[in-house]
Formats: C-alpha cells, sequence, structure tokens
C-alpha cells in the first residue's frame, strides 16, 4: 500500500513537471489560445497542484480513478478493456519462456558437448536482438508474406479462440525470444552447479535413474534462481509490450501507454501507473510463494 | 523411435495450429457484397461530444454517426445536408436554413431547429480546436421546427464550410448533459456506433442505420476504423490486407503501399515554410525592413529541400493560399527563385550587409537535420540562425509571440477567407505578432463581405500583396495520399485531409 502511494505521489508530480500545455495537446496545436485556456479550466488545470492530487487521490481511493482527458472514457473502463490484451500477451510469453527456456537449459546442461554449445550460441543470439527487430521479422515473414496470421489487431478469445491465437502468437514470439534466452541460461547455469554436488553423485550411487535425479531432484534445485530470473523478466515484459503492442497494433496497457503519455492524459496514465505498480508487487508475492513451495528452507528463513 | 513419435507428434500440431490460423485470417471474398469497409485511421478520436470534436483526419469517425447541417462535395462545393435551403441575408450576417423534417438521432429524438441551434451554441462555448470558427456568431434561433437562423456580429463567408465540418454536427439533446458523451453518441448519421465491438481509442466499429434519410451514402453495412499510431504498422496492415482504406502518415509510405497494390489518391493539403510574423520589427528590428524578409525568400533553395526533405514530393510554393481557392495565382508559386546574391544585395540595402541574428525555435517532432539544413542555407547570405530548443511550451510561447519568424508546417483552408481569418487579420491566431496592416485589413473586408466577384478579385489582389511583402517564407506543399485497396474508391476532398466517409465507397 505504501509502495503504491509512493509511487503514485511521484508519478503525479513527475507528470506535471512533464505537462505544461496539456491542454494545447488535447484541443490541436493550432487551436486558439481562448480555447486552449477553456479547456485548461473545464480540466482544472488551473488550480494547485497538490489540490490536484488530493482530488485524484480522494477519487482514486473510492475506487474511481476519473475519466481519460483525452478520450473521455473512465479510466477503469479503459484499464479493464485493454488489461486483458497485455496479460494474455504477457502470461502467454513467460509460459512459453518457462517451458521452453527450461527445457533448453535441461537439454545444454544435461547433454552438453554439441547440443550445449547450440543451446548457448542461439541464447546469445536471443538475447542480443531486440524485441521489436524479431517483431517486424515475424510480421514480415509470416503475416506480410505467408498470410498465415493477421499482421495487425486483436480478436477476443469470447469472438473466436483460433482468432485470438492467430493475432497473439507473433506477439507471444516476439515478446518471449530474450526471455527465453535468458532462462535457458539460467537453468543450465544452475544445473550445472547443481549437477557437480556431492549428493547427486550420493543419488546416482544409490542406483537412481538418471532421469529422476535431473528433474526431481538437480532441476528442482536449480528451480530457485530461474524462478526469480523470470518472476524479473515478467516485469520486464510489461515494459517489452508497449514496442510490441504498437508493432502489432494490439490495444493493450502498452499502446495506451504511449498515446497517453505523449498527450499528457494524466488521470489515464496515473491508472496505468497504479495498475502496473500493483501487478509488479502480485507477481513478486507469486515468486516468493513459489520459491516457498520449491525450497522449504526458504518458508524457514 | 520415442523421439521420432514426438517430433510427428509436434509437427502435427504445428500444421494444425497453422492450418487453424490460415482459415481464420483469410481475406474477405471478392464476391462478397462489399459488407464492411475497413479502415485505417491515423489520429485517435478527441472526442465524439460535437462541441469538443476535432475534424480533418477525425472527420470519419463522426460523420459515420452524425450528420452535418450542409455537407461539401469533393470539389468544396456546399450543398444540402441537414438543411435543404440556406440563404444569407443582405448585410450578409443572418444565415437562414430551413431543416429536413424526417429526420431523428439514434435514441428516437426527432431532429428540430432548436436541437440545432442548441448544438450550435455549445460549439461555440465548448472546447472544439475549432470553436473560434462560430466566435462570431451572437445567437442561434428556432422560430420554427425547421427554420435555424444563425446571426452573426460580422460577416463570414466561410460559415457555410465550418457548417459542412465539426461546427455543423447535431447531437441528440440527450448528449447535452451525459458524462459519457465522449465516448457515446448519439447522433443521426448513416451509421451507429456499435459499443460491444468498439476498443476507444484503438478501434471502432459502425452498424448501418437502416433507418437513414439518405439511403444513397451508405455503402456498407459495417465500418471498422482501426487507430494505426505506427507507420510500420499500418504499412504491415496495409501489406497484410488488413485495411481496405487508410490515409497515409507521409508521403513516403506512397511506393510501398503501390506496391502493395493499392492506389494511391494524391492531393496537397498544407504546406511548409517560415512564418515571419515579426513584421512590424518589435522583436527583431531587421524583420520590419520587407527587403529582410524577402532576402530570406531569394536564400531559401526550395527545389533543392523539397527533395532533400521530402523526397520531391510536393510543389514548391512562395503563396500560402490553397489552390482551390479564389486568390490562388499560379505565378505565385515561383516569385522568389533561389538566388543568394539576390538575397545579399537585399540585407546590404536594408543596412544588414554584415547580416543579422534570427533567433527562431526547434523542436523534438522535426528532425534536427532539419533545423540544420535550413540554418545553412540562411548562413550562406549572412543571417545567423540561432534555434532555441522548445518542449511542451512550443505552441504556447509560439502563439503567444515569443519569435520573430519561425519554421511550421500549416494548412491549407479551402477558401481565402479561412485563410486570412487563420493568419492575417490583426486578431487571427497564427499572426502571432498581431501585425495591422491596413491594406490586408481593407482587403480582407472586401473578400469577407463584398459581392463574389469582387471578393475574389480583393483575395487575388491580397495574395500577391502578402507575397510582395514577404509575410512568410513558404517553401512547398508537400503531398498527402489517401490509398484504396482493389475493390474500393475514393474521392479526395478539398481541405481535407481525408475524403469524406460517403465518397469512399466500393469500386463500381
Amino acid at each position: 500500500m505504501l509502495t503504491v502511494l509512493t509511487i503514485s505521489v511521484l508519478g503525479f508530480y513527475l507528470l506535471h513537471l512533464g505537462a505544461r500545455d496539456t491542454a494545447r495537446r488535447i484541443v490541436g496545436d493550432t487551436a486558439d489560445p481562448t480555447i486552449v485556456a477553456r479547456k485548461a479550466h473545464e480540466l482544472g488545470l488551473d488550480r494547485p497542484i497538490i489540490v490536484q492530487f488530493f482530488d485524484w487521490a480522494g477519487s482514486a481511493l473510492r475506487g474511481d480513478m476519473g475519466r481519460s482527458w483525452f478520450s473521455g472514457q473512465p479510466v477503469t473502463d479503459a484499464l479493464a478493456s485493454r488489461l486483458p490484451v497485455t496479460l494474455s500477451l504477457t502470461i502467454g510469453a513467460i509460459l512459453v519462456t518457462a517451458v521452453v527456456g527450461t527445457i533448453l537449459g535441461v537439454l545444454a546442461a544435461t547433454r552438453r558437448g554439441r547440443v550445449d554449445g547450440s543451446i548457448q550460441v542461439g541464447s546469445f543470439v536471443g538475447a542480443a536482438i531486440p524485441g521489436f527487430l524479431v517483431a517486424l521479422i515475424l510480421v514480415l515473414v509470416f503475416a506480410v508474406g505467408l498470410h498465415w496470421v493477421p499482421a495487425t489487431g486483436y480478436i477476443t478469445p469470447e469472438t473466436s479462440i483460433t482468432g485470438w491465437l492467430s493475432t497473439i502468437i507473433l506477439p507471444i514470439i516476439a515478446l518471449s525470444i530474450g526471455a527465453t534466452a535468458s532462462i535457458a541460461q539460467q537453468v543450465r547455469g544452475s544445473m550445472l552447479d547443481a549437477l557437480r554436488l556431492d549428493y547427486v553423485r550420493t543419488l546416482r550411487a544409490r542406483g537412481i535413474p538418471n532421469r529422476r535425479v535431473t528433474y526431481d531432484h538437480v532441476l528442482r534445485n536449480s528451480a530457485g534462481p530461474a524462478l526469480s530470473v523470470l518472476g524479473i523478466q515478467f516485469i520486464v515484459m510489461l515494459g517489452g509490450a508497449v514496442v510490441v503492442e504498437q508493432v502489432f497494433s494490439l490495444p493493450g496497457l502498452g499502446q495506451t501507454a504511449v498515446s497517453a503519455t505523449i498527450q499528457g492524459d494524466i488521470p489515464l496514465v496515473m491508472g496505468l501507473i497504479v495498475v502496473t505498480a500493483v501487478i509488479v508487487l502480485l507477481i513478486n508475492l507469486a515468486v516468493d510463494l513459489l520459491q516457498g513451495w520449491l525450497n522449504p528452507k526458504v518458508r524457514l528463513s | 523411435m520415442h523421439r521420432t513419435k514426438l517430433a510427428s507428434v509436434v509437427a502435427a500440431g504445428g500444421l494444425a495450429v497453422a492450418l487453424a490460423l490460415t482459415s481464420c485470417s483469410s481475406p474477405a471474398s471478392p464476391e462478397e457484397d462489399h459488407p464492411t469497409l475497413r479502415l485505417g485511421v491515423i489520429t485517435q478520436l478527441t472526442s465524439f461530444a460535437p462541441w469538443e470534436s476535432a475534424w480533418a483526419n477525425e472527420s470519419p469517425y463522426l460523420q459515420a454517426v452524425y450528420d452535418t447541417l450542409l455537407r461539401a462535395e469533393p470539389d468544396g462545393t456546399i450543398t444540402e445536408g441537414l438543411a435543404t435551403d440556406w440563404k444569407w441575408d443582405e448585410s450578409k450576417t443572418v444565415l437562414t436554413l430551413t431543416l429536413r423534417d424526417d429526420v431523428e438521432f439514434s435514441d428516437g429524438t426527432a431532429l428540430t431547429a432548436q436541437v440545432a441551434a442548441d448544438n450550435l451554441a455549445r460549439f461555440r462555448d465548448g472546447t472544439s480546436a475549432n470553436a473560434s470558427f462560430l466566435a462570431g456568431m451572437t445567437s442561434a434561433e428556432a422560430p420554427d421546427d425547421t427554420t435555424l437562423v444563425i446571426t452573426l456580429a460580422q460577416p463570414d463567408p466561410a460559415l457555410p464550410v465550418y457548417l459542412s465540418q465539426n461546427a455543423g454536427l447535431v447531437g441528440s439533446p440527450a448528449m447535452f448533459d451525459s458524462p459519457d458523451a465522449k465516448t457515446t453518441p448519439i447522433g443521426s448519421g448513416p451509421y451507429v456506433l456499435d459499443a460491444k465491438d468498439t476498443v476507444v481509442g484503438s478501434k471502432y466499429v459502425y452498424d448501418a442505420n437502416p433507418d437513414y434519410w439518405d439511403a444513397d451514402s451508405v455503402h456498407y453495412d459495417t465500418i471498422q476504423m482501426a487507430f494505426y499510431g505506427d507507420p510500420t504498422a499500418l504499412m504491415n496492415a496495409v501489406k497484410g490486407g488488413q485495411v481496405d482504406a487508410a490515409n497515409l502518415q507521409s508521403a513516403n509510405q506512397i511506393a510501398d503501399a503501390e506496391a502493395a497494390g493499392f492506389t494511391a489518391e494524391k492531393s496537397e493539403q498544407s504546406w511548409s515554410g517560415f512564418l515571419l510574423v515579426d513584421r512590424d520589427g518589435t522583436i527583431n528590428p531587421a524583420m520590419g525592413d520587407v527587403r529582410v524578409r524577402q532576402a530570406i525568400n531569394y536564400a531559401l533553395d526550395r527545389e533543392g529541400l523539397l527533395k532533400a526533405l521530402d523526397n520531391g514530393l510536393g510543389t514548391v510554393t512562395t503563396q500560402v493560399f490553397g489552390t482551390t481557392t479564389s486568390a490562388y495565382d499560379k505565378k505565385l508559386d515561383d516569385r522568389y527563385p533561389y538566388d543568394p546574391e539576390k538575397a545579399k544585395a537585399l540585407l546590404a540595402e536594408a543596412g544588414y550587409a554584415d547580416g543579422f541574428t534570427l533567433v527562431m525555435p526547434s523542436n523534438n517532432f522535426v528532425p534536427e537535420s532539419v533545423f540544420a539544413v535550413y540554418k545553412e542555407q540562411l548562413a550562406a547570405v549572412g543571417i545567423t540562425v540561432e534555434w532555441e530548443a522548445t518542449g511542451d511550451d512550443l505552441f504556447g510561447r509560439m502563439l503567444g509571440g515569443t519569435w520573430a519568424a519561425f519554421p511550421f508546417l500549416l494548412q491549407t483552408d479551402p477558401t481565402s477567407w479561412q485563410t486570412i481569418q487563420f493568419s492575417m487579420l490583426p486578431g487571427s491566431a497564427w499572426n502571432t505578432s498581431h501585425v495591422a496592416d491596413p491594406t490586408v485589413i481593407q482587403l480582407s473586408e472586401v473578400v469577407r463581405s463584398g459581392e463574389q466577384a469582387d471578393a475574389d478579385a480583393a483575395a487575388k489582389e491580397l495574395n500577391t500583396y502578402v507575397v510582395e511583402q514577404a509575410w512568410y517564407a513558404p517553401l512547398y506543399r508537400p503531398t498527402s495520399a489517401f490509398i484504396t485497396a482493389a475493390g474500393t474508391q475514393a474521392t479526395v476532398q478539398v481541405g481535407n485531409t481525408v475524403p469524406y466517409l460517403w465518397n469512399i465507397r466500393p469500386t463500381e
């Protein structure tokens, strides 16, 4: 709660510092100054910042985040209609990252040799290529070239599950490639460390099958650090979604964040800040709980 | 064996997903009777509330759900809209319109002249960027249900044009006090907003209004307007066959669009160049001398700048009036040929043989290289340009008269009077130093209230005068383009960057 409050105060103050001509941005560059002044008064921009903040905070505490200065839509409605798009994108990407990254990390750690080398090189390349470039290449190949999926836009799962998949699959791949590379490296490193530990040798000496040693013991012990990285990657993906949503023209929080920031739409940006802060807090909580499940020592500490 | 099985399963799964995705992304069949228009839009909607509405790139959003009191043909000729007849009184300050009696809003309320009058008053007092269009309206009255009388303080020949744009939008009275007016339009237009499938700010879906009074204007069952803020995303949608028509962010995209099978309807809707606003020399004494302002005009290599900055896509000019206005004179497109020697001679004659310093604002939405090129060309004749960095404060300071001159891209209006009103009169927002030139004022009065022939002649004379007085240093009119896919056609609208909605239709 304190974190969200601090972020809100800071966000509000910084937004006002950077928004000196919000009314003009809303009514248009060529508008007459009297109309700009009229708009500024309508929005309450001619009041002291402290009054504006307490007005906003008071309403926000009652669940009313205000209305977008630009579109007039209630901020809660704007966020509610866009959050599912960003969440389906980031959750999809984090699932792909977790599964593919873990498989590649395990393969690299257990097979070594050429498989390890190839995965290492692939990881470096994957981590080095910017997400937007991956997104552009995917669009050009699979949407523009092959016409397998639409290049832009979003279809809700309620409308069509296959349609939804067709609009979300390329953004998920674009968003997950860098994170997958990072998780693969993390899992590989942790597993190689764990494989050298005495208990692994003991388990093998007791005749426990290699597969069980690898998956039930080594991977579980290595999963802790990877989970922490996965939590960080999820947060990074919220930022990456801004670019990916622009390229694929997805109506998510990222696209809104870009336009609302450019327009100086403070109520909407504040809503985005609060929602993002809450998501980040929830992710950290989830990661902590999962860490406890994976490693009982964490619960004791 | 195990691995082979796994590979087979993965391959089969992948193929199934690919087939499923492919089937759902197939473009609409050309045999279909054009039930849907997919329009790419490059500007987000400001507001559905008529009194807060913008126009230009936003006009399709609004024309779908609203009618305007009057309409404009593609060539700018004013024609019937909600009003079937309109006439000025002798003083040209009272416009009387006769409205249709068979129009209903989508909430079932009937259109009356009082509703139209209330809309006009709200627009005048509202926060639309164009509220100043009606600033001179002293009253809007409805003596009966179909008669609307608009009274102006002074003649304004552009009023019928304004009434064909956002100033003439008419919404249901139920919108007036609704907190959702910005997002929930209640109009009498050819389509009705489908709120369920609309994502505010991203995608707007409109369904045809079955009871629309002008069925000939309705060409589609559904119109989807998708916002593309990113030029790359728009071009991907174009190449991926996801839009039937779109306005382009830049003329540089025309080649790509044509390569994708689209037709580009080109037009020139703006002019790029310098506003030499300190014509009295209050801010910078040098700028008060017409020879200095002319020298700036001679110092600019317009052909070179057009090629360098806009790939040659446009027409060089030295006048600010649009080609469709009565003031336009083709000869004035090259009144100041590139002649640095002449520029130097004029500066010397004005007493600035050693040049002078000119402070102008730069900004972060024009590439820095553009400012560098301008600086270099003016430096070649002895004018030292100092660019002052600006941020959000640019427009406030610019219109507040901070600088003696500045480069900008401004619209070319469809009529002479609009151009004059925009930047030439003492009270014009874009005459930022509010210079009052007796010749300009006198000729403007004739354009405003004279008989048509006299007004046209005065407009031409005024154009010549401001070009000779070098009030501006225009460079060129950049090309803009509206593209249509096979199966869709559009007619360019004079004075609007996007064709009017009813002029976008299936190919005949």
